[in-house]
């Protein structure tokens, strides 16, 4: 049956579907099988539908999509936590599912005594667990706090000790999901660090994650799965960037008028000139409801001009969302000059290859005269909109500058 | 089944080890409120049956006497154990609803942890027991049969508690339905009363108590501890592989019930 690739495979999954049945009333009573009969107030819902995926040994394969698309009920049927109702899942070795850390672990015992029973609960032998406990204890960073009872934990030690547990199982396919989130940022590295040292061992790791940038870094493959469905599996950049394709293009249906404006009143300046729009469009014009970086787009802006007057100095102040002004763009600045000017005008400002990282950034406009002393009109948070991840890269700052390294 | 439990000897034992450090922790009297509940029982029992309905209790084993009291505990004891199996399964199961959404391990780990650490309970009432017989001056060799009796009766009771388990998983009546009946149990099994009351007197009551499986037990219990005697020669190793049998069956029905069980519970 087997084709000669499959020897390669740690995780083969082929058609499998997962179904639920979905209760409309208390389930599980006597009285409703007696009364109703079976199966008549349960509804069927497909949790995972027929995907079909095959994760190669030694890989890290990441499993992304909306909540509810069914990616931990497919990390659920690889750890064994449920059966598949269609096709099947073939496993190559020791599974351990770290779907949550410190399972089973009882707060009146101590730390010590929660490794034993942990331990066996991943299917560890006493004499396993024996070998590997003070190694554990160590990787926790917790020696000594080990004899107390873990309700005396934080919630971080508590992950720590159910992390070091988890991956001192040695396991062949460890299932990840989203518990990396979670303890102190060195703890975290340490956790990396030891997920990278098991995929050099050879290791597979399957990680269910929202944290796109994260998997970006460690996964060999994605798998996008949407209401229960493969979307598109393979290379890591491009799913992450279909599937924000996906969700960005979601969020524009769903919130067509993302830009309106704030309301016009506390306007100052001398009522020459009225900015009476600002928006964002896309680089071809067409109305957008966020930018995405390292994609060009432009600021448009219309104002009324009521007497003819000489190339005023628009500028557009751009805040980030936690206060700091990230840039004030204007036209003097860059050395353009409007002329001479009546009546209604519509300015868009390209902004290129848009270096704003993900965020919200709010917009503030003001018009100046030529001179630059008289104020002609100014409209604070004229809008806000939001910058998106276009790769899944969130970045740290507020711009990605376009930096180049040299080495000499 | 074998293979099964002794795989996962680890995790059975992890349970129980667990169970057994947290049954009493926050208490001061730890394990000796265990005992409270059938002491107490068998004060207002043995007063109520002896002094109000006069129930008089078999000569013991020694000739010299008889001890309704004793009588009572030995029954007492022995359906403690078959009762505390039965609900003990029942509610471990529950309990580890969330646990078995999130990892995979057999349902019957916890359960059978569980009872592992009732059986220390079981032996501490047992002592009480020997103590009573000792007072009493009541002592037999056929003390060591009881041994066999009682292993039989806990993998009886572990066999039907198994059944009952992954049932009220599915059915939550389950447990209420099986207080009801264990209520209605106690007395058609000879535990208040000696075996020979209800011989003679009614046709069908007699018939009742003859076909309850722990009648059988208890009935033993009272012959190698109270009376001293031996039951017939097949009693005891068909109690025990009857017990053995039970086990085997309800561990069966358990796994094949099982598969799906993170899913309902």
């Amino acid at each position: 049956m087997s084709t000669p690739g499959k020897a390669d495979l740690a995780v083969s999954i082929s058609g499998v579907g997962k179904r639920f049945k979905r209760h409309t009333d208390r389930r599980g009573s006597l009285k409703e099988l007696i009364v109703r009969g079976r199966a008549k107030n349960e509804e069927d819902f497909w949790a995972v539908r027929d995907v079909s995926i095959d994760i190669p040994k030694g890989s890290v394969y990441g499993l992304i999509g909306h909540n509810g698309s069914g990616k931990s009920t497919l990390l659920k049927m690889i750890g064994g936590i449920y059966r598949p109702t269609t096709g099947s899942i073939v496993t190559d070795g020791r599974v351990a599912a770290l779907i949550e850390l410190g399972a089973g672990f009882h707060p009146d015992m101590s730390g010590r005594e929660n490794i034993q029973l942990n331990g066996s609960l991943l299917g560890m032998s006493r004499k396993e667990i024996n070998a590997v406990t003070e190694e554990i204890i160590d990787f926790s960073g917790l020696s000594e706090f080990i004899n107390e009872p873990v309700k005396h934990y934080s919630s971080g030690m508590y992950v720590r000790l159910g992390f070091a547990v988890a991956v001192h199982m040695k396991p062949d396919v460890l299932l990840v999901d989203e518990v990396l989130a979670v303890g102190d940022e060195e703890f975290q590295r340490k956790c990396f660090d030891h997920l990278y040292a098991l995929r050099k061992a050879g290791k597979t790791i399957i990680v269910v994650s929202h944290g796109l940038g994260q998997l970006e870094g460690l996964c060999d493959e994605v798998a996008w799965l949407e209401h229960g469905q493969l979307q598109q599996a393979g290379n890591t950049t491009d799913t992450i960037a279909a599937y924000l394709h996906r969700v960005n293009r979601d969020e524009a249906a769903r919130n067509p008028n993302i830009t309106a404006t704030r309301p016009e009143d506390d306007r100052a300046g001398n009522g020459v000139v009225r900015v009476t729009k600002a928006e964002i469009v896309s680089a071809a014009g067409d109305p957008i409801n966020h930018a995405e970086t390292g994609a060009t787009f432009n600021l448009r802006v219309g104002f009324a001009v009521s007497e003819s007057i000489l190339g005023p100095n628009l500028r557009i102040a751009l805040q980030h969302d936690s206060g700091p002004l990230v840039s004030m763009i204007s036209n003097h600045a860059v050395g353009y000059d409007f002329g001479t000017i009546e009546g209604e005008q519509l300015v868009d400002v390209a902004i290129e290859g848009n270096p704003l990282l993900p965020g919200r950034y709010r917009v503030h406009i003001d018009v100046f005269d030529y001179t630059g002393s008289t104020l002609l009109d100014t409209w604070n948070d004229a809008m806000e909109f939001p910058v998106r991840s276009q790769s899944g890269e969130i970045g740290q700052g507020f711009v990605k500058l376009p930096a180049r390294f040299t080495s000499h | 089944m074998l293979t099964d439990l002794y795989t996962r000897r680890a995790l059975i034992w992890a349970f129980a080890n667990r169970d057994f450090k947290t049954r009493y922790r926050a208490s001061i009297l730890g394990w000796g409120w265990s005992l409270l509940q059938p002491l107490a029982t068998l004060v207002v029992f043995a007063a109520v049956f002896s002094m109000v309905f006069r129930v008089q209790a078999p000569p013991l084993g020694n000739g010299e006497s008889t001890s309704y009291a004793a009588f009572l505990f030995t029954g007492i004891v022995t359906w403690n154990l078959f009762s505390s199996f039965l609900n003990l399964s029942m509610t471990q199961l529950k309990a580890s609803g969330d646990l078995l959404k999130k990892v995979q391990f057999p349902g019957w780990a916890p359960v059978l942890g569980a009872s592992i650490v009732q059986l220390v309970q079981v032996a501490l009432e047992i002592i009480v027991l020997m103590g009573l017989f000792v007072w009493q001056r009541n002592i037999g060799w056929t003390w060591i049969l009881a041994i066999p009796i009682l292993i039989g009766t806990a993998l009886f009771a572990q066999g039907i508690g198994l059944i009952l388990a992954i049932l009220n998983a599915r059915f939550g009546d389950v447990q209420y339905i099986v207080a009801v009946v264990l209520g209605a149990l106690y007395f058609l099994t000879p535990i208040l009363y000696p075996i020979s009351m209800v011989q003679g007197h009614n046709v069908l009551l007699s018939a009742v108590v003859k076909l309850n499986p722990m009648s059988w037990f208890v009935q033993s219990m009272h012959d190698v501890m109270y009376s001293l005697t031996v039951p017939t020669w097949w009693v005891i190793p068909g109690l025990l592989i009857g017990g053995f049998v039970t086990f085997w069956i309800g561990f069966v029905i358990f796994n094949r019930a099982s598969e799906d069980l993170g899913e309902y519970l």
